[in-house]
């Protein structure tokens, strides 16, 4: 707890946290500290990622993106979750178990006050296991699509809306072997 | 189906089956086997994403990006170039969260700065009518309330709940990144 409050003054001193958020953070914490969980108030600082939850894609007509993701690479449409405005297209492991989710959905038509952002996601990449590299692009063409890019091992398509989806194997899209 | 088309001619010839059996027979063992393999071809086309190997962040300077990904969610920066580095979700010899399959990558992040120098691509990509417009991490023992206060501690911007089972926040370039523990997933969200 020392540590998680030295840290936070620090972090008022250099103007990173108001006055406000300051105090809002010391009584949280101290509430987390009294129902007894001293123990994650000081050893969870940091978090540690599992993986990627979802993705959130807009456009103009999810039908289409939610049919182009489960023909193409084989996504599962939640039931039960597809409400004719958004669904949430499943992969990997269970849900709950550390499975990841597209959500596809239709623009929303209430105006958005964010201001915008200065960064963007030009594209994401999926992972396919037992990458055959004939057995994949024959599967691309047979389903009526043009590998857009890359290389062997690592290929790109154009979804209905031109996002660019890449999907590769382990062995040319791996961060540790940049 | 050569041998089986022979037997069934020679038993035409010798008489042991009728013409209309003869067509009816190779009929049916041509089309059971065109059926076979369609399926097989059927199978073979089914492609199966595993998991996200990666989601790539264009920036215009990846330098305080990655580091603020660094600081808030704790991972590591790996293979650094002029323009791009990898934050992997996890250390080297980690296997994905519950991934059974050997050949599937940490998940991770590319935050790049794109190239102001770059040729212009001799095919350009066309302009996509797609966003995504924010994007999830899982992580570990998630807390909403502990979450914000650690959060907060940190110096994040614009936290906001999202639901029950997470928490929106803006990062250093105000795109939106969600938080959230392994019980948001496909059959609760939304």
């Amino acid at each position: 707890m020392e540590r998680f409050i030295a840290d936070l003054v620090k972090n008022f001193e250099s103007g990173k946290v108001d006055r406000r958020e300051f105090c809002k953070t010391v009584a949280l914490a101290a509430t987390v500290y009294a129902a007894g969980d001293a123990a994650n108030a000081q050893a969870t600082r940091g978090f540690k990622v599992l993986g990627v939850n979802h993705i959130s894609y807009t456009c103009p007509d999810y039908t289409r993106a939610r049919d182009f993701q489960i023909n193409v690479f084989g996504l599962e449409n939640t039931p039960g979750h597809d409400t004719g405005k958004r669904a949430n297209l499943m992969f990997g492991p269970e849900p709950g178990k550390g499975g990841s989710f597209i959500v596809t959905r239709n623009a929303d038509a209430t105006p958005n006050n964010r201001p915008p952002a200065q960064a963007y996601i030009d594209h994401y990449c999926y992972t396919l296991s037992n990458w055959d590299e004939a057995r994949v692009r024959a599967a691309i063409k047979a389903k009526g699509q043009e590998i857009s890019g890359g290389r062997d091992g690592s290929l790109h398509v154009l979804d209905p809306f031109n996002y660019d989806i890449q999907f590769a194997s382990i062995v040319e899209e791996n961060a540790f072997k940049r | 189906m050569e041998g089986f088309a022979a037997q069934k001619l020679s038993e035409f010839e010798t008489g042991k089956i009728s013409r209309r059996r003869l067509i009816e027979s190779l009929t049916l063992a041509a089309t059971t086997l065109y059926s076979a393999d369609a399926a097989k071809a059927q199978a073979d086309q089914t492609l199966k994403a595993q998991l996200i190997n990666h989601i790539s962040y264009t920036c215009p300077n990846f330098k305080p990006a990655a580091d603020w990904y660094s600081m808030v969610f704790n991972l590591d920066q790996i293979g650094a170039t002029k323009r791009d580095v990898a934050l992997p979700f996890g250390k080297k010899g980690d296997e994905p969260y519950n991934v059974t399959a050997k050949d599937v990558p940490l998940s991770h992040l590319i935050i790049r700065t794109p190239d102001a120098n770059a040729p212009p691509p001799a095919r350009p990509k066309p302009a996509s009518q797609a966003v995504i417009d924010h994007f999830a991490l899982t992580v570990a023992d998630f807390n909403r309330d502990r979450a914000r206060a650690e959060l907060t501690a940190l110096g994040v911007k614009n936290i906001r709940d999202g639901g029950l089972r997470s928490l929106h926040m803006d990062d250093v370039n105000g795109y939106d990144v969600q938080i959230c523990g392994l019980e948001n997933n496909a059959l609760t969200d939304g």
